[in-house]
């Protein structure tokens, strides 16, 4: 019976000594020490073992096992030793294989980007149809049938009675018509505008639209505003100044100039060689679209703009045709 | 608008070198972000909003250069015209409703030539050619005053009578510059005793127009209905530079100076002599206005508190006569500024004036909405699905709503189902999308890779539903299905049958489905019809999806935490075989905490794990459980176990 002891332990002394790593190391000592190991299937032969034999068989059984448990740990100690310290060369600039993600479109990544601001800035954001009626695409934002501004905002018609929206502003109405200020909208989304299709006008393209009524809001308030976004959208350094313009549904009306990301201001063709590229048109709303919406015009007042998105996209990632964001293809949107 | 400086230097001085003169005028609502040059003269382009007529003329932009700079205009010193010394008849029958204003003059005996060559070339400035000495001065006193006029030949004005009125339609005109147009109903047309001679507004006639035999001339200038203007023009596809200014509205109290400026110009350079008193017909008196802004909603709107005398002093270098009245200030507005008509109206002009870039910049301050607003838009559904899409592999695309019959019929759809456009800019884009796979597949027709994942998230119409679809290339059907299968399951959809039909022909006549979760279509799957790929000139099999996005976020249930089993597991595989056409997703559910690890011919191999939150369960409860499983699937599939 000792005899069967001291083999199996010389056995387990040479598998150690010769075993080459942990796993081999684990499994040696489940194969000795394990449940079903060789040394705890002697263990249980010790009702086999005379009575006068068994203490010493069990003591040296203990022995045995407490030297193989110290070998497994001494040998552990020593692979590890042994990795440390050979120092093998490896070649950590190999490229890596890479995990298959798809890619966000960028278009998306920057709305998502506006949006999270202007959140912060406490506004809701509304969803409305692309397909819209003439009153709130127009009539309701004081543009009347017949009246000029229509030809700046060419419009598609469809064999329903409604147009396609030529402006996300077409939200003012329904949603002032529905609730009473205080309000911070905004509202992203497609528009639609019949223009011939090249690389700086697309007939499709997204717009931000934004309006804020309450009962003191100022001037400078949207003057601040446009300088809050902008500048968290595209850095402190960027320079912006500001104009007067003319828009139906705001008075006074503003228009935004940022100078140009592409060239830095040099003049460039997206930017028409000005040096400067028009973002965000804006204004005081003018009363008559608040009256026509119900709303008090001697209580509540409010601004009103609009981001061009896609231009915004354009501008950020220096893409010079506006056609590219539509493209579905896997070697423009890889890169985003 | 085109604004050569020499002639805009008649009006004003200029101080202000040439950039900062644009980006003033820019910055005043004035647009010019480009001149050009031709010889020593620089000529501005402008950009005129369709508030501004005064500034289709150059005397308009005077003012406002004026205004800029601080500076008074010099005002055009008319000659009084001689008195009229012949007599020559006309009888003007007017309509008030067409025209509110209609003033001419008779002019006998002028000799029509080529222009001087100051004015012909103050009209090539203006990029046109000189046509004669007459119509020259016609187009000179529109570009100075922003007010249009026309010239006719008297002896051809038959019977000496100028009626207006509304064309009915259909009417044939020949204009003063040779062309044929059948007229809209509505125009404004102005008729002699026989023809029509002018189309108002737009065009004169060719049969009264002034030649080089006219002796005699009729000039006048119509203040006409700017709606029906618009409208003719639109329809007749004629813009002029006149039915520009007259959509606009141009100044009704200036025409008297236009004609002065016009007929002294005709006696000096084609001579004759005047031969009728000055005609006027208006309905009512054409005066300026008063307008009144208030101190307080002056701040109130800008936000800031600009002195007084410096707000007086704005209105002053406008022309708008303000005075002091109680808490504001009252002006009266001279007829060339129809724009202004309200408050703030006069807010813009002090902001502009004072200068945009001057305001310091605040912040709202205050109250949000205390509720959700109407139309409110929760994206977190949205965002989720393309966050799982995207980490399965998914590439974004966001393609155009508006599509072309030809893709439309390709993928076996009807244009007749679509909204479509009765104008389109092209063909390729004529119909609103109902679907989104279309569109997707022409995004796997022009991507070469061998591989490709795209997806969309978008509407569809007219519902303006949001659809999320995605479409595949060079995957293996189960490849693809994982991508469903995760989104059923990351959005803890329970309860989801596969229905093995859909609607749309362009799926594949057997290999499609729907998922049905509650009794609702949420969504349909499978390979596209190979008719649809082979129209399309796609190679391989290509397999999409389309989920109905608020259905599915309608059936995603919160996630429930289940505490995890501190037991350890039994695992084990279980090969199975079924009768023929067995569904494989029905076995599965009768399994639980399984999956399916391989497939050989008719066995299917599913590799179970065994666990208990309570204990670690014993080899004859795992038996009893095992048996179970088998005898439920046994019974209602017919499945038996291979090993």
């Amino acid at each position: 019976m000792q005899e069967e002891i001291i083999n199996i332990k010389n056995e387990a002394v040479a598998q150690i000594s010769s075993a080459q790593d942990n796993a081999e190391l684990e499994e040696l000592r489940a194969s000795y020490l394990g449940r079903n190991g060789k040394f705890t299937l002697l263990v249980k032969k010790i009702k086999d073992v005379p009575q006068n034999a068994r203490k010493e068989y069990g003591m040296t059984l203990n022995d045995a096992k407490k030297t193989i448990e110290n070998l497994i740990t001494n040998k552990k100690q020593e692979l590890i030793k042994s990795l440390t310290e050979k120092r093998d060369w490896f070649d950590l600039s190999i490229p890596g294989v890479k995990p298959k993600l798809g890619h966000t479109h960028p278009l998306r990544t920057v709305l998502n980007k506006v949006t999270d601001i202007f959140k912060y800035l406490g506004y809701q954001v509304a969803d409305g149809p692309e397909i819209e009626t003439d009153y709130y695409n127009f009539e309701a934002l004081n543009i009347p049938k017949d009246h000029p501004a229509r030809d700046t905002q060419m419009t598609f018609y469809t064999n329903t009675e409604n147009i396609l929206r030529t402006q996300t502003s077409a939200m003012q109405g329904r949603v002032m018509e529905k609730m009473k200020p205080p309000f911070r909208v905004l509202v992203p989304g497609r528009c639609f505008r019949y223009e011939q299709v090249d690389a700086s006008h697309g007939f499709e393209f997204w717009q931000v639209e934004g309006f804020v009524l309450d009962k003191d809001i100022k001037l400078t308030d949207l003057f601040g505003t446009i300088d809050y976004v902008l500048k968290e959208l595209f850095g402190k350094k960027i320079k912006l100044k500001y104009a007067t313009t003319n828009f139906p549904f705001v008075e006074p009306g503003v228009d935004t100039y940022m100078s140009c990301t592409i060239c830095g201001g040099r003049g460039c063709s997206f930017c028409k060689k000005t040096g400067w590229s028009e973002i965000m048109p804006a204004g005081m709303i003018h009363p008559n679209v608040l009256k026509m919406a119900k709303i008090d015009t001697k209580i509540w007042g409010g601004f009103a703009f609009a981001i061009g998105l896609s231009r915004i996209v354009n501008l950020r990632y220096q893409i010079k045709d506006l056609r590219t964001l539509a493209t579905p293809d896997l070697r423009i949107l890889s890169q985003f | 608008m085109l604004v050569p400086i020499s002639w805009l230097k008649d009006f004003v001085k200029i101080k202000l070198p040439l950039k900062d003169l644009m980006w003033k005028m820019t910055e005043v609502g004035l647009t010019c972000e480009s001149f050009k040059k031709i010889g020593d003269e620089t000529i501005l382009d402008v950009e005129v909003t369709p508030n501004r007529p005064d500034w289709m003329g150059i005397i308009g932009i005077a003012r406002e250069v004026a205004a800029i700079q601080g500076l008074k205009i010099k005002d055009l010193k008319l000659k009084d015209l001689p008195k009229k010394s012949a007599s020559l008849p006309i009888k003007l029958i007017p309509n008030f409703n067409l025209f509110e204003r209609w003033t001419g003059i008779i002019i006998k005996d002028v000799e029509i030539k080529p222009s001087p060559k100051w004015l012909a070339d103050r009209i090539r400035l203006m990029g046109h050619e000189p046509i004669n000495n007459v119509i020259d001065i016609t187009n000179y006193v529109m570009y100075e005053f922003g007010i249009p006029m026309h010239a006719f030949d008297y002896d051809e004005i038959l019977g000496a009578e100028m009626k207006v009125q509304k064309s009915l339609g259909k009417e044939e005109f020949k204009s003063v510059d040779g062309l044929d147009y059948i007229l809209p109903k509505d125009a404004i047309v102005i008729k002699d005793v026989e023809r029509i001679i002018d189309l108002a507004g737009i065009k004169g006639g060719a049969n009264s127009g002034i030649n080089n035999a006219s002796k005699n001339i009729f000039l006048h200038i119509t203040i006409n209905n700017p709606v029906l203007i618009r409208r003719a023009s639109i329809a007749l596809g004629l813009r002029s530079e006149a039915s520009a200014i007259y959509e606009r509205g141009p100044d009704k109290g200036g025409v008297i100076a236009a004609l002065n400026r016009a007929t002294g110009l005709i006696l000096d350079l084609a001579g004759g002599e005047v031969a009728s008193e000055t005609i006027d017909l208006k309905k009512t008196v054409i005066s300026d206005w008063p307008l009144a802004i208030s101190f307080e909603k002056l701040e109130k709107v800008l936000g800031i508190k600009i002195p007084t005398r410096e707000v007086i002093g704005i209105l002053e270098r406008l022309n708008l006569n303000p005075s002091i009245k109680g808490g504001g200030i009252i002006c009266t507005i001279p007829t060339y500024r129809g724009d202004l008509k309200i408050e703030e109206d006069l807010i813009e002009e002090v902001a502009r004036i004072y200068g945009y870039n001057k305001f310091p910049k605040t912040l709202p301050t205050g109250r949000q909405a205390s509720e959700k607003i109407p139309y409110f838009f929760d994206g977190s559904i949205h965002q989720k699905l393309r966050e799982i899409l995207i980490s399965s592999g998914y590439s974004e695309v966001m393609t155009f709503s508006l599509i072309s019959t030809e893709l439309i019929e390709n993928c076996l759809l009807s244009p007749k189902d679509h909204v479509t456009l009765e104008n389109p800019v092209s063909l390729d884009y004529e119909h609103m999308r109902t679907s989104l796979i279309p569109s997707l597949l022409a995004g796997i027709k022009i991507n070469r890779d061998e591989k490709v994942l795209l997806f969309e998230l978008d509407k569809i119409f007219p519902e303006e539903d949001y659809k999320l679809s995605g479409v595949v290339k060079g995957l293996t059907f189960r490849e693809f299905k994982g991508s469903i299968d995760i989104i059923l399951e990351k959005l803890n959809v329970e309860n989801f049958e596969i229905e093995f039909e859909t609607s749309e022909p362009f799926w594949h006549p057997t290999k499609r489905a729907r998922i049905r979760i509650d009794k609702e279509i949420t969504g349909s799957f499978g390979e596209i019809n190979p008719q649809v790929l082979s129209n399309l000139g796609i190679k391989g099999v290509i397999y999409a999806f389309e989920f109905e996005v608020a259905a599915l976020n309608k059936h995603s249930q919160k996630i429930i935490f289940k505490p995890v089993s501190e037991f350890p597991p039994q695992i084990e595989d279980l090969t199975l075989t079924f009768p023929p056409k067995t569904r494989i997703g029905e076995v599965i559910k009768l399994i639980p905490n399984s999956k399916l690890t391989d497939i050989y011919k008719d066995s299917y191999t599913f590799r179970v794990r065994y666990q208990d939150p309570k204990k670690t369960l014993t080899d004859k409860e795992v038996e009893e459980i095992r048996n179970k499983i088998l005898s439920k699937i046994k019974s209602k599939l017919g499945g038996i176990l291979k090993n």
